[in-house]
């Protein structure tokens, strides 16, 4: 064995036993996750909870206190060259809580707008079909109303004959799933993007029907109510993508 | 370099490389090291999965250790409540509260899924921050005395691997043990999991209970029979002192005369009822929700009824039949289960 051979082995042997320092730094590549943003808005006002600063079409001022829903069968409407993509879900969101949520890396193309869904597909909609998070238990619509969750919560107090009251927008049961569809052409290229979805509650109460609070100030026990809700929730959302 | 002289140079590199890269000496064994056994919550499918922060697992000698402080006078030694322990306050057979007059003990059972603590919500976190808040505020512990008793220090060491007894130990002794007090063994319980039934007037309660008619779910929810969350039930118009609710916490307007919804769970063993004790039986507690909601600005939106009204308008039968469904909350094992009571 030659000398040289000896002293590489020496060095090896030093070498293996040298402590780790630390590593080079790595260049780090571009996060591809990208995110459904939840907005809420009161018409061109940003939402603010227990304060009666908003107006609805029926004339009466109110406020917000709570707003909980589910979104589920988030999809990008495909175009020439470019299928579909349908993201199930569902999201629980909280206006007061958590209103972001990672998506993971989209593939790219040219799509040519955004359908999604307010509340839960039959097959999430029955009891006990989510997690028993506290979220989702607080959520449920009990067996004897028909089992399954609410889709959305809208509560507050509004201004009738001069004192306030409490109203509670709940929306549930199947027949009752808000299908929204917003038009809009917009390029992913497979980096981290931004799917905002702005929720406008004033929305909630006009289109195609003027809600009157006055008569209908509590939703859950009624189709009929329930139904007005919906149809007016088709177009309470718009989209904007965030490159 | 010959044959000889390069195998003894081999031989050193091969006992070098096996040896010599080895910095750390041999560990001292640790006098106060623990065997800590894991312990796993009897819960059935439906409840929630237990919020456990990972540096305080349930641990059969943790929750022991906590047990044994819960029932022990002396966490009030030299402090402000001399004489009492938590168990003091909170009777198993009364589900864990103590009839009182003034400010209503809240039920201790199933509490580990809370994250606001008090009528008011003034704690809020884990169950560790409560804990610390009434080992250090309320009880205001005096940790020397825990550390001169000759068991304490054993235990302490058997749960957490430490011989230093402070004030967050004691805190996360007794949070394990608060994580452990739980009830899913109603008789409604039993009906969920279909091993047992109700009658005709308790499943007509139920009905009630779970439908727009009593609307007692949206914050009574299943199945902890609490949202955890604040509302003001109309039980007063005008507030002033403790009244004011969870205000005193907030300074919100809204959160004026609101509570933290008590769990409905062995409600039946909990009177008197409300944050102030004002009712003595769950019949005058339904006909205050009939029929003697009082309106304010901050009524929670949920107990305005259709049309605005402030009234359920339940009929007596339907009041009996509520009464009868909220029986069936009561669970017989956890008042008596003898690893809940005292180890004294």
């Amino acid at each position: 064995m030659s000398r040289f051979r000896l002293l590489l082995l020496l060095v090896l042997a030093l070498a293996a036993c040298k402590k780790d320092g630390p590593a080079p730094p790595q260049p780090q590549p571009a996060s591809t996750a990208s995110t459904l943003l939840l907005e809420h808005e009161v018409d061109a006002m940003g939402l603010a909870f227990d304060s009666i600063l908003y107006v609805n079409a029926a004339g009466h001022a109110y406020g917000v206190t709570r707003l909980e829903y589910y979104l589920s069968g988030l999809t990008l409407l495909g175009s020439p060259g470019t299928p579909d993509l349908e993201i199930p879900g569902p999201w629980y969101v909280n206006a007061e809580g958590q209103t972001a949520f990672k998506l993971g890396t989209l593939p790219g193309g040219t799509y040519s707008g955004v359908a999604v869904q307010l509340g839960l597909p039959p097959g999430l909609n029955q009891t006990g079909a989510l997690p028993a998070t506290l979220e989702n238990l607080n959520m449920a619509w009990p067996d004897p109303m028909g089992g399954g969750y609410h889709f959305m919560k809208f509560e507050g107090h509004f201004i009738h004959n001069g004192t306030a009251a409490g109203f509670a927008m709940h929306l549930g049961r199947n027949e009752q799933l808000v299908h929204c569809s917003m038009p809009a052409t917009f390029t992913l290229d497979g980096t981290a993007d931004t799917l905002a979805l702005r929720f406008n509650l004033n929305e909630v109460f006009r289109n195609p029907h003027t809600y009157d609070l006055a008569t209908g100030n509590q939703s859950m026990g009624s189709m009929v109510l329930m139904g007005l809700l919906r149809d007016n929730c088709a177009d309470a959302f718009t989209f904007e993508h965030r490159p | 370099m010959n044959k000889a002289s390069a195998a003894l140079l081999f031989l050193f590199l091969g006992l070098w490389l096996g040896t010599g890269c080895r910095h750390e000496a041999q560990e001292p064994v640790d006098p106060c090291a623990s065997g800590t056994t894991p312990l796993q919550l009897d819960l059935p499918a439906y409840a929630p999965p237990p919020v456990i922060p990972a540096d305080n697992p349930l641990t059969v000698e943790g929750v022991a250790l906590g047990r044994r402080l819960y029932y022990d006078t002396l966490l009030s030694l030299n402090g402000p409540y001399q004489g009492f322990a938590c168990a003091s306050c909170h009777h198993q057979d009364k589900a864990f509260t103590v009839p009182t007059a003034g400010t209503n003990v809240l039920s201790h059972a199933n509490l580990g899924w809370s994250t606001h603590f008090l009528w008011n919500g003034g704690v809020e976190g884990t169950l560790e921050d409560v804990m610390r808040f009434e080992v250090e505020e309320f009880f205001q512990v005096d940790i020397q005395a825990l550390r001169a008793r000759p068991e304490y220090p054993a235990l302490f060491r058997q749960a957490f691997g430490t011989c230093s007894i402070t004030a967050r130990e004691v805190a996360m002794a007794l949070a394990q043990w608060m994580r452990r007090i739980t009830s899913f063994n109603s008789r409604f319980d039993q009906y969920l999991r279909y091993e047992g039934t109700l009658s005709p007037q308790e499943l007509s309660g139920m009905n009630l209970f779970l439908t727009e008619a009593g609307d007692c779910f949206h914050c009574h929810s299943l199945p902890l029979m609490t949202d955890n969350a604040f509302h003001n039930i109309g039980l007063d118009s005008i507030f002033s002192g403790t009244g004011v609710g969870r205000y005193a916490v907030t300074g919100n307007p809204f959160d004026l005369g609101a509570f933290k919804t008590p769990t409905l769970r062995n409600i039946a063993q909990t009177a008197p009822y409300m944050h102030d004790g004002r009712f003595q039986t769950l019949e005058e507690v339904l006909a205050f929700y009939s029929g003697g909601v009082h309106h304010s600005p901050s009524l929670d939106p949920i107990m305005t009824k259709p049309g605005t009204g402030l009234t359920l308008g339940l009929t007596p039968q339907q009041k009996a039949d509520l009464v009868a469904f909220l029986h069936t909350l009561t669970d017989e094992d956890f008042l008596t289960d003898p690893a809940l009571g005292s180890p004294f």
